[in-house]
């Protein structure tokens, strides 16, 4: 319990630290959060257009579309603003600043993955998850008490792929240092879970649901609370999600065993 | 990674174009082979007319990087119109493999256009290609007063995203926002080659529009050389 007390510390001081930075910052924060809006009501409007005019696209009505969609926006957004830090992690490789927080007395992955978190996505979520309960509520979908209990699971479930991911681009950024390309593949691999994953090409499909599993981490909770038969049964997606996790970090070990700390 | 970022965006719009289309024949005034067309011919517009070499210009006024530039025997404007230049052959050898991979996975009916149309069609791009310089060049300006460019850039990038049609032709709009953003130049970046492309612009329309994209240009080319005039009076070459 202290251990986690400890962490809980820490990150609310980074919390803290990251609210101050984005006031210092107001003017460039406001903006993004303005762009975040924007392209959010865009994606709305597009499928509320596509509502107007199409009555099923995949096998999926139009109301079960805008569901896939809100789920995205809210798993990304939550995703987002626990990881941020995964951006400038780079920088801290080529700076050095990486052996400070190996020789901290806590996980260095805490701090690599939680440091800095965002807090345009965390005020970004406030506006996303109220239009999405407001959303919802106006659809004809089929939602019950046990759906909402397994997707609620299952968004944990997506935080630990998000969070699998992150490893993953961590560990091979100690080795190749240029990582922003890396987690802007992952953010594009992400947006294409705005649309059911099993629409895809079917080879584009295997990928996305078994190779970096975006839809387990979107497609499968959005098809669970709308009481859909998930494209992947509920205990093979923990299976791969447990295997990921696992492999992510016996790829983080290895990647820093192999770490030479030749920038400091 | 870039492109293959783009690869991706083209890759989900094809996806979901091409789903919508399986259970209609006709979504937004557009039938199959148009949309699908339009989502090739706006992926290759993506590449030619909006990569930029320049987005990162800011921060190179900022940090006084661009001092060196301007001792040497080329013009800043011209250096800069060099970069782009070579910057545009990358991207559209890239768009091209690119396109080369869709087509195989999809393997679309693609509207060609008549002559005439392919004429306009061509200067039109040409037109985009001088605007989005012109809007880099304007974004640089604002490394001479401040080092928080992203935020401003972010917002543009998401606007010019969505203005330039990617992931759905603007005409789709509800009519009122289609005339406010006809207010602005950003139509005439991508969307408008687009529609000449696809003959969706009638002929006696087409001079309006010529002569609204050559306005844009004119006027963007001055608010340059009056925004740059004064930030070169402001600048002090720090960190050189």
């Amino acid at each position: 319990m202290n251990r986690i007390q400890t962490y809980w510390r820490v990150w609310r001081l980074t919390g803290f630290n990251a609210l101050q930075v984005a006031f210092v910052h107001r003017g460039t924060n406001i903006f993004f959060l303005l762009g975040k809006m924007f392209r959010f009501s865009i994606s709305l409007l597009f499928l509320l257009l596509i509502k107007q005019s199409v009555s099923t696209l995949g096998g999926y009505s139009s109301d079960e579309m805008l569901v896939f969609f809100l789920v995205y926006q809210v798993i990304d957004s939550f995703s987002q603003a626990l990881f941020r830090n995964v951006y400038v992690f780079g920088n801290q490789v080529k700076n050095g600043e990486l052996d400070f927080l190996l020789i901290k007395p806590l996980n260095p992955l805490f701090r690599i993955l939680t440091d800095k978190p965002d807090i345009n996505d965390l005020l970004f979520l406030l506006p996303t998850v109220g239009v999405s309960f407001y959303l919802l509520s106006t659809l004809t979908i089929s939602v019950t008490p046990v759906s909402i209990l397994l997707f609620a699971v299952l968004f944990v479930n997506a935080l630990v792929i998000a969070l699998a991911l992150h490893i993953l681009i961590v560990a091979i950024a100690v080795s190749i240092v240029e990582i922003e390309g890396l987690v802007w593949l992952y953010r594009d691999l992400t947006s294409l879970g705005r649309f059911p994953v099993s629409i895809y090409h079917e080879s584009i499909r295997l990928v996305l649901f078994f190779l970096i599993p975006i839809g387990l981490m979107l497609t499968v909770p959005a098809q669970v609370l709308l009481n859909l038969k998930p494209s992947v049964g509920i205990a093979l997606v923990f299976g791969i999600t447990g295997l990921l996790l696992l492999s992510s970090l016996q790829f983080w070990k290895y990647s820093l065993k192999k770490y030479t700390s030749a920038s400091s | 990674m870039w492109r293959f970022r783009q690869f991706l965006s083209s890759l989900m719009s094809l996806t979901v174009w091409s789903v919508l289309f399986t259970s209609q024949t006709n979504v937004f005034g557009y039938n199959r082979a148009e949309m699908i067309s339009y989502i090739f011919m706006a992926a290759i517009l993506h590449g030619l007319v909006l990569a930029s070499a320049l987005y990162g210009l800011a921060e190179r006024i900022y940090s006084g990087d661009i001092s060196s530039l301007l001792l040497k025997p080329v013009s800043l404007f011209s250096y800069l119109a060099i970069e782009e230049v070579a910057d545009k052959g990358r991207n559209i050898l890239a768009t091209l493999i690119e396109s080369g991979i869709l087509i195989a996975l999809f393997q679309p009916e693609i509207v060609l256009p008549s002559a005439y149309t392919t004429v306009v069609f061509l200067l039109w791009a040409a037109g985009g290609v001088i605007l989005n310089f012109l809007f880099s060049l304007l974004f640089g300006t604002l490394g001479f007063w401040s080092p928080d460019t992203w935020g401003p850039k972010f917002l543009f990038f998401i606007f010019l995203d969505f203005s330039a049609g990617k992931l759905f032709p603007l005409n789709i709009l509800p009519d009122w926002l289609q005339s406010a953003l006809f207010l602005t130049p950003f139509p005439y970046l991508t969307f408008m080659q687009t529609q000449v492309f696809l003959g969706k612009v009638a002929i006696d329309k087409i001079l309006i529009h010529s002569s609204a994209l050559l306005l844009w240009i004119v006027l963007f080319y001055l608010l340059n050389k009056f925004l740059w005039h004064w930030g070169f009076k402001n600048y002090a070459a720090q960190g050189q």
